[in-house]
């Protein structure tokens, strides 16, 4: 969060008026958060409606977060709360593989090249989903721009020490099953 | 790989995603061509993996109206949150008013049940007293004996009733 938004947070909370800063606040995390939230769920409507909550969540509960400086972190384990609690309920209904295959295609380069790219990142997405829950979160959080070990912890309760070394488990496992 | 190569799947894997190598395993790969095929192999897989773990969140961006909409949806609820007080006062007033108006309404019952006119009061109370002529033919012998039963060791005939010790 930068430190304007910070600023804003303090003086809105000090103003007692809610509107003000929130704006700002939505502007410096929103692509975080809404990355968060779609690195779980795997499809863009889904991830901004889980964002969206989250934020809403943020603003209703603000008086409640005592230091606005964590609020980077609060909204970060809100949205992985919620896209976990949104994933759930998808899976009672329907397969998770879905949710992959309808997944918004990422930029790609040219041709052969292209569709060959294609095919392996739709078998490293399924390879993803096999991967034990504690080692998939640590990634799929490690995935997300801006989130750094010590935020992917704060995120999942655990240290820093702990997402390096999942992680790294996570990617052993991933190069012995994509061959 | 040999069977008796299996042992070094572990070593192998972790020499690709570290790059660092052990001693044992240099030596080992320094006289097994199919193990050093595996590392060259599993070098290249790692490569790709890095450059595709990136891609499984690219292209993920929020709308450009993403921000408007949490604003909008954060006014709507701050404008329930903001005339949920007012209902409250509204819901409290009514209901005082109609207790109002029912205590009105009560006393006001009760004033007009007490405002009876003398003359009909009068004429009432006439009407209670009231015995019809025909009332004397219906009185029979003994009636007034049976309206005024006798106690336990009274008379019928108001004889006085003789004690033991009297006789």
């Amino acid at each position: 969060m930068t430190g304007a938004c910070v600023s804003a947070l303090i003086a809105r909370a000090e103003a007692h008026n809610p509107e003000a800063g929130f704006g700002e606040c939505i502007a410096a995390n929103q692509r975080r958060v809404f990355q968060i939230a779609y690195s779980v769920l795997g499809n863009s409507a889904d991830a901004e409606d889980v964002a969206q909550e989250a934020f809403l969540r943020a603003y209703q509960k603000f008086a409640s977060l005592r230091e606005a400086e964590k609020f980077r972190a609060w909204v970060n384990r809100i949205v992985f709360r919620l896209a976990l609690n949104r994933l759930r309920g998808y899976r009672r209904r329907l397969a998770r593989d879905t949710a992959w295959h309808i997944a918004e295609t990422p930029v790609m380069v040219d041709g052969a090249k292209d569709a060959e790219q294609r095919v392996m990142l739709d078998r490293l997405r399924r390879e993803i989903e096999r991967l034990p829950e504690k080692l998939r979160n640590v990634l799929q959080l490690s995935l997300v721009e801006e989130m750094d070990a010590g935020d992917v912890g704060a995120v999942l309760g655990i240290p820093a020490g702990t997402v390096r070394s999942r992680l790294h488990t996570a990617r052993k496992l991933l190069l012995e099953v994509m061959k | 790989m040999k069977n008796a190569c299996e042992k070094w799947q572990h070593q192998l894997l972790e020499a690709a995603l570290t790059g660092a190598t052990a001693k044992d395993l240099e030596e080992h790969l320094r006289s097994c061509a199919k193990c050093s095929a595996e590392l060259d192999e599993l070098r290249a897989r790692n490569t790709r993996l890095d450059e595709l773990l990136p891609l499984v969140g690219q292209g993920a961006e929020p709308s450009a109206n993403f921000r408007a909409r949490v604003l909008a949806a954060a006014g709507a609820a701050n404008d329930r949150q903001r005339a949920r007080p007012w209902r409250v006062w509204t819901l409290a007033g009514a209901a005082a008013m109609v207790v109002v108006v029912l205590m009105i309404a009560v006393t006001l019952q009760r004033r007009t049940v007490r405002m009876i006119p003398g003359d009909e009061l009068a004429a009432a109370q006439k009407l209670a007293e009231w015995r019809a002529p025909s009332d004397g033919l219906l009185v029979t012998p003994g009636q007034e004996i049976l309206r005024t039963m006798p106690r336990l060791g009274e008379s019928y005939l108001n004889l006085t009733v003789k004690t033991d010790e009297e006789e």
